[in-house]
């Protein structure tokens, strides 16, 4: 036999079987994305029975609340009260509010004597734009820190370490403080107040409450990615790539770093629900009109549609992002999507 | 001839600590194929790495290492890639591991022309294609587009072997290319890696502990002990006529098949103490496929019997071993054992107990099948207590005794897992078996982690025991030849079924299935026995 025979051909009987896994293989991320979908909707819709009847848990009348203290008529109160729906079974309420819901209308807020969704929509940029860019230095500044961490091995990286369990320890309202105190009231280069006229006005103010909203991810990230990139440089293929003359930012950036991203990307998608609730103390901090404050105030003042709408998005923002980063993993890793990560 | 590959005193270790490589020297011509034999821990694999100028972190070496006249020791990190990129090219042992998992085999396959050669990506395709091509590999483009998992390890193999051919280097370099692949799956990479060598006129240097792999690939050999160069010269001159000690007890070590010296079948009125018919274990997956581990398998093993079975991955051979320990409980099929039918149901803790002490078994790994809190000696211990019912005192006696008979002294008795040697594990795992007197031993592999040396001394370890406590023997491995020496009868499987079985010395000489006789024509031939060979 010559150096060219070929690898045996499968036999013919495992023909028909070979073909069946040829068709699986084009019919499996179809699947694997509606599989992910429907499980999203799913999830969405157990929140959105929690989020609704929760309110049901909470002591207080939103309708007595509306009186503020006022001892009311029997009459005008039972007027508020079916003005509100609050008068109908529960179940129905859930359902007028969902239908609602679909329909793009979220309620009247009891407080603000306007449309949710009216509240709501003049109070999310920011937040976002908050959140935007904290996640912005979360990745950047996260991962350079891990990168950097885990390529320099020694000193290098049991300083970079040490930072991180500092930084990671620090509360993110002792950190704004920390960072108004020296960026704004010593140096003078960032405002400490205010969310400035929208582009890179809004930018220039929003970096202090980014950085401080960040800093604890930061850290979470960077360690992350500093062990998952460690994991990395010990396996076989890095090697192999090296002996193949690679430069070494190749084999970081080809072989390392692409690899490290899964984790990287697994622990991101669950880092956000906490960005999206910390952003409530960094908005306050600030004097940002976040819906993080929004939702404080609601709280307080037992405004539930308002209450209701905000944890809604927040959870829907969750569970919407670790739903677009359980679909990303088959990209980074497709074994994932094959079903075979063993090995 | 010139030089291609010349190592001279080449030494190599941490700081603070006995080198790893001591004073090293060898050399490869061009066109020539060189064997590097040793066992593990012997630095092999340091010494070829060196050659591309890869070191471990934190080393301190000396001398010269010098391939085409670079000193990869000295030489600058441009040059060095220069080398690696377009001289010299190296195949790892598990091709698993050592393609990045992520990537496509195209994008692993093309990594390098793109980048550092300058050619288009339709030129670097064509050119990737026309490799894998010319290795064996049938529907080369649509290779190119999918992932490692999706092919098997041989043909993995085939890629890295690709990669490495891509740039005519002028010397290959091969790390125990074949030890993590089947045994036929090797012959054919190893025939591949020969006649690439020879019709290209490569120079290579050959990385195994297996001599008769080395024998079957390279004119001349190195045998590396520890750190340092114990003999060298052409193969056949070094293996036939060894002139030092480690050498000839290595090649003593290293199992092959010799028809006079295996055990003959004991004719034996004893009732069977294994009995097993129609048996069957299917696994359903999640996507409704059903995977047949084992398909209808049948035979019995008389008391005092010693059976092999022999197969190579996924043959359903560990299955087997485990349906008879009751690790897996049987889809379909009879098992009975001394006249005791098996239930078709997990066992509960008490009949597992009532079993164990009928029936043990030793794992592939002794560094993973011992637990590394407990030392050696309470782990034979508690087997005492548990099966013999002996009290602290006496179970402690016992197993010191039996650990000595293994050949592990009092010294070792409180020492950890850790603290012992691979071989000297196994041999606890195997006192550990024995502790509880089985009947019935079942070797899963028993001696394939472990090196030549140390599987000569655990195999016969294993025939003095079969004889002093008339042992009956299940043994399950790849290994033909380790098979011979110890089975009287034997077991073939391939895909889940029982191809061929009766007496071991009757199925080497004569095979009757195609597949028994591809398996004993895969194992490695020296070069120099002129025997055409017949596939």
């Amino acid at each position: 036999m010559t150096a060219t025979d070929h690898v045996q051909a499968p036999a013919p009987a495992q023909g028909g079987a070979a073909r069946k896994r040829a068709k699986d293989r084009a019919v499996r991320p179809t699947v694997y994305i509606l599989k992910k979908l429907v499980s999203l909707v799913v999830t969405l819709f157990v929140a959105s029975l929690a989020v609704f009847f929760s309110r049901f848990l909470v002591p207080g009348d939103p309708a007595r609340f509306l009186l503020r203290g006022r001892s009311p008529k029997p009459e005008a109160l039972e007027e508020i009260t079916r003005q509100f729906g609050l008068d109908k079974p529960a179940w129905e309420q859930y359902l007028n509010w969902l239908g609602g819901i679909l329909q793009g209308d979220w309620g009247r807020s009891l407080t603000y004597r306007q449309d949710v969704s009216d509240v709501l929509l003049g109070r999310l940029p920011t937040t976002l734009q908050l959140v935007a860019l904290a996640a912005v230095f979360i990745t950047v500044l996260g991962l350079f820190a891990g990168i950097v961490a885990s390529l320099n091995k020694g000193f290098g990286d049991r300083f970079i370490l040490i930072t991180l369990t500092a930084a990671g320890a620090v509360p993110p309202f002792v950190a704004a403080i920390a960072l108004v105190a020296l960026f704004s009231v010593g140096l003078g280069w960032f405002p400490s107040f205010g969310s400035g006229d929208g582009g890179w006005d809004r930018i220039w103010h929003l970096t202090l409450p980014a950085l401080a909203l960040g800093i604890t991810y930061i850290a979470m990230v960077a360690r992350v990615t500093r062990s998952s990139m460690n994991e990395q440089l010990l396996r076989e293929h890095v090697e192999v790539a090296t002996s193949r003359g690679l430069t070494r930012g190749s084999v970081v950036a080809r072989h390392v770093l692409r690899n490290a991203l899964g984790p990287i990307l697994t622990v991101s998608g669950v880092l956000v629900a906490g960005l999206l609730v910390s952003s409530a103390i960094i908005e306050r901090t600030f004097g940002l009109s976040g819906i993080g404050q929004l939702l404080v105030q609601s709280i307080d003042r037992l405004d539930f549609a308002v209450v209701q709408a905000i944890v809604m998005v927040v959870v829907a923002a969750f569970v919407l992002v670790n739903t677009v980063v359980d679909l990303i993993q088959p990209l980074i890793d497709p074994r994932i999507a094959a079903g075979t990560e063993s090995r | 001839m010139s030089q291609l590959l010349n190592i001279e005193d080449f030494t190599l270790g941490f700081p603070d600590r006995p080198p790893l490589l001591d004073s090293v020297s060898l050399h490869v011509n061009d066109g020539e194929a060189v064997a590097l034999v040793g066992e593990s821990g012997s630095g092999k694999s340091l010494t070829t790495r060196a050659a591309l100028g890869l070191f471990p972190g934190g080393s301190e070496f000396s001398g010269t290492v010098s391939v085409q006249g670079l000193d990869t020791l000295t030489a600058n990190k441009q040059r060095l890639m220069e080398l690696r990129r377009g001289h010299a090219s190296m195949i790892f042992q598990d091709p698993r591991a050592g393609i990045n998992p992520v990537r496509t085999v195209g994008d692993f396959l093309t990594e390098t022309l793109l980048r550092f050669d300058g050619l288009s990506r339709a030129e670097a395709t064509e050119r990737a294609v026309k490799q894998l091509e010319q290795v064996g590999l049938r529907r080369a483009k649509e290779l190119m587009d999918q992932h490692p998992h999706q092919l098997s390890g041989g043909m993995l193999q085939r890629v890295m072997i690709a990669a490495a051919l891509l740039n005519s280097p002028d010397l290959l370099l091969c790390d125990e290319p074949t030890t993590a692949l089947d045994v036929t799956t090797q012959s054919g990479i190893v025939r591949l890696l020969r006649e690439e060598q020879q019709s290209r006129g490569m120079g290579m240097l050959f990385i195994t502990h297996d001599l008769n792999l080395a024998a079957s690939m390279c004119e001349r050999v190195y045998v590396l002990r520890r750190g340092t160069v114990v003999e060298h010269g052409p193969t056949q001159t070094v293996f036939q006529m060894p002139q030092q000690d480690y050498t000839r007890q290595l090649v003593e070590a290293t199992p092959i098949i010799e028809l006079g010296e295996v055990p003959a079948v004991e004719a034996s009125a004893a009732p069977p103490l294994l009995q097993v018919s129609g048996l069957s274990k299917t696994y359903q997956l999640p996507r409704g496929d059903v995977i047949t581990a084992l398909d209808n398998a049948g035979f019995s093993l008389p008391e005092g019997g010693s059976l092999g079975v022999v197969g190579e991955s996924g043959s359903g051979k560990s299955t087997l071993a485990r349906l008879v320990v009751a690790l897996e409980t049987a889809t379909v099929g009879e098992l009975t054992l001394h006249g005791v039918p098996r239930p078709r149901r997990p066992l509960k803790a008490a009949e597992r107990k009532v079993l164990a002490k009928d029936v043990q078994i030793v794992f592939q790994d002794p560094y993973l099948s011992l637990d590394p809190r407990i030392p050696v000696g309470n782990a034979v211990a508690d087997v005492f207590r548990l099966h013999q019912r002996q009290g602290r005192k006496q179970a402690k006696a016992s197993a010191a005794e039996l650990l000595g008979r293994v050949g592990i002294g009092p010294d070792r008795f409180d020492a950890r897992p850790r603290a012992l040697s691979g071989g000297q594990r196994q041999r606890v795992a195997l006192a550990k078996a024995l502790a509880a007197r089985p009947r019935l031993l079942v070797l899963d592999e028993a001696t394939s982690a472990l090196d030549v040396s140390v599987q000569a001394q655990v195999l016969e370890l294993v025939e003095e025991l079969r004889d002093q406590f008339g042992l009956t023997i299940l043994f399950v491995t790849h290994d033909l030849a380790v098979v011979s020496r110890l089975c009287s009868e034997l077991i073939v499987m391939h895909q889940g079924r029982i191809v061929e079985q009766g007496p071991t010395a009757r199925i080497l000489e004569d095979p009757g299935d195609g597949y028994t006789r591809n398996l004993i024509a895969s194992r490695p031939r020296p070069l120099w026995d002129a025997e055409p060979v017949t596939a």
